[in-house]
């Protein structure tokens, strides 16, 4: 690969980086403390093409010569062809949020498939008719809370559908640093409610938890009494973290 | 990279005229053109999972790979290979040691000590020293030691289990290197030493320098993010819960698991956290081999390193990282668990 064809790859990579994380996109695939990151890194990629770009250009108006570059004499990389993946993924592809699929991929690292967890004191839910919760905080309640901060209390919860063989359930990814290491909670929706939506359909469901519905026997997953359903359009940051 | 152009004999056949440059033009072209295609060809859910996981890994390691290039680039510009000399110890085994410590300095993920690890070597720095810093970093900074007791309330003990665990890894791998190792494994444009620059040209050679270590390495981070998004959805997820009871074969798959996902260090513990159908000892191998060996190393190393290089250092750390890691847990965490 000839040196201008890397700088021309750096500027083209470095502007994949900062237009994902000036435009949003970039919330599909890490979570929102990277962005400085992001940022940084796409404007150094660019900013070393550009000035190789121009010293280049200076060099050769200069003597009108070749440049001599002081450790640029390479064997040719050809592997700086595959920079070219990550530019054409972002710009032409610009893959979605992770979503049903995934779920389906890695239900068995969700941490509704342990036993034992240390019991972490729970705080009661803040007042108010509709408590929304994100899914990850209503699962673990659901699930590991024995003083029953959920009794009885009619909460909100935002996820997209999954379809299985054991029914329609809610779903939502939690990610910790990238979409590489996202595992999914779920909650189970009664029949009648969301068979009809397809899967990934984004639905904001209020209601309340069935007693005791969270055991071992379903892998730890409560099921919900459903007052209403709202279809609604993906959430700009479609991860819990 | 440039001299064909001036090694050009006059006349050539139009084909061999072609550079790199028409072909990057040509592929934009037809990619932009192909557009609404690809994305048809993309629409397949699984592929369409394994792309969202390809771009999230790239997006996520590119900015420590600046940070490591940068780094690589400043100590080629302005430390001169005298200091760094005089700053470890003379005796190599000793120098392990120290460079491991270093390695607590330097906050990021495994992307970015590889680049640091190469220009150390070529600025004269014994290679025993800059391997065991190369596996340390990553591991051992406080970000990830943080990261670990955050994902592990109530478990203290797994946060200096994993301490533990990689430093002896990191550390044992230099003392291999002394002994065994050999300086021709590397490849020659790994241990080229840059020469001593005048003031005025130091910023080119830290611009040159973290411009031509981000080529290289960028691409073979490319290369390891595409395996481990293939890899990521084609092993199938049943195999974390069928394996809670058996403790050997846990700690096998936990380990191949940590080289196949290739996760960033500071993430690595919320997923280990995740997996919690498996006892302690098999998450906390998962945790030192991770950042010591993977497939996103395993390129990034062959790349700067050279394949012959790659192929003896790669299986020997994940032996060396399984062994401390189950050490590591049977002193810290008193058993499987």
């Amino acid at each position: 690969v000839r040196r201008e064809t890397q700088n021309v790859l750096l500027v083209l990579l470095g502007g994949a980086l900062l237009k994902i994380a000036l435009n949003g996109d970039y919330l599909r695939y890490v979570r929102p403390a990277q962005q400085p990151w992001i940022l940084g890194g796409g404007f150094v990629i660019l900013a070393l093409g550009v000035v190789a770009m121009v010293r280049d250009m200076l060099a050769a108006a200069g003597s009108r010569k070749r440049v001599a570059h002081p450790v640029g004499h390479h064997h040719p990389a050809r592997t700086a062809w595959l920079l070219m993946v990550p530019v054409l993924a972002v710009f032409l592809v610009a893959p979605p949020a992770l979503g049903s699929d995934s779920v389906a991929r890695s239900r068995e690292r969700a941490p509704q498939g342990s036993e034992a967890r240390p019991a972490i004191a729970f705080p009661p839910l803040p007042p108010g008719e509709v408590v929304p919760l994100p899914v990850s905080d209503f699962v673990t309640r659901a699930g590991w809370d024995d003083t029953g901060t959920l009794d009885g209390r009619t909460v909100s919860i935002t996820g997209f559908v999954v379809h299985d063989e054991r029914g329609t359930s809610l779903a939502r990814l939690v990610i910790g640093c990238c979409a590489a290491d996202a595992y999914p909670v779920t909650v189970r929706l009664p029949a009648g409610v969301a068979e009809t939506m397809p899967s990934d359909t984004w639905v904001e469901v209020t209601g309340a938890l069935v007693p005791e519905s969270a055991n071992r026997a379903n892998r730890y997953t409560p099921e919900l009494t459903v007052r209403t359903v709202r279809a609604i359009a993906a959430p700009p940051d479609p991860y819990e973290y | 990279v440039g001299a064909e152009t001036v090694a050009r004999p006059p006349r050539k056949s139009w084909l061999r005229r072609i550079t790199s440059i028409e072909v990057l033009c040509a592929i934009l072209l037809v990619a932009a053109l192909g557009h609404s295609w690809l994305r048809s060809v993309l629409d397949v859910p699984a592929l369409s999972t394994g792309a969202t996981v390809f771009v999230a890994v790239c997006v996520q390691a590119l900015p420590f790979l600046v940070l490591g290039v940068l780094i690589s680039g400043a100590i080629a510009a302005f430390v001169p290979a005298h200091v760094l000399r005089k700053v470890l110890p003379r005796k190599e085994n000793a120098a392990v040691g120290v460079a491991g410590l270093a390695g607590v300095a330097l906050p990021g993920c495994e992307c970015a000590s590889v680049p640091v690890a190469r220009r150390l070597i070529g600025q004269g720095v014994a290679p025993a020293a800059a391997l065991t810093f190369l596996l340390a970093a990553p591991a051992v900074n406080p970000v990830v030691l943080v990261a670990t007791a955050v994902a592990f309330p109530g478990e203290p003990a797994m946060v200096f289990a994993r301490f533990a665990g990689s430093l002896a890894t990191a550390t044992v791998m230099g003392w291999l290197w002394v002994k065994w190792g050999r300086t021709e494994w590397i490849a020659e444009r790994a241990l080229r030493r840059l020469p001593e620059t005048e003031r005025g040209s130091r910023f080119t050679v830290f611009a040159e320098t973290a411009r031509s270590d981000l080529v290289e390495a960028g691409g073979f981070l490319v290369l390891g993010a595409l395996i481990s998004a293939a890899l990521g959805v084609l092993v199938p997820g049943e195999v974390f819960g069928a394996l809670g009871e058996h403790l050997v074969l846990g700690i096998l798959v936990m380990a191949v698991l940590a080289v196949v996902l290739a996760l960033c260090s500071e993430a690595d513990a919320f997923v280990a956290a995740s997996l919690s159908a498996m006892p302690l000892l098999p998450r906390l191998v998962f945790l030192v081999v991770g950042p010591a060996i993977d497939v996103k190393l395993f390129a990034l190393q062959a790349g700067t390193f050279g394949r012959t290089f790659a192929v003896r250092f790669a299986p020997t750390t994940f032996v060396v990282a399984a062994c401390c890691g189950v050490v590591a847990g049977l002193v810290f965490l008193g058993g499987p668990r």
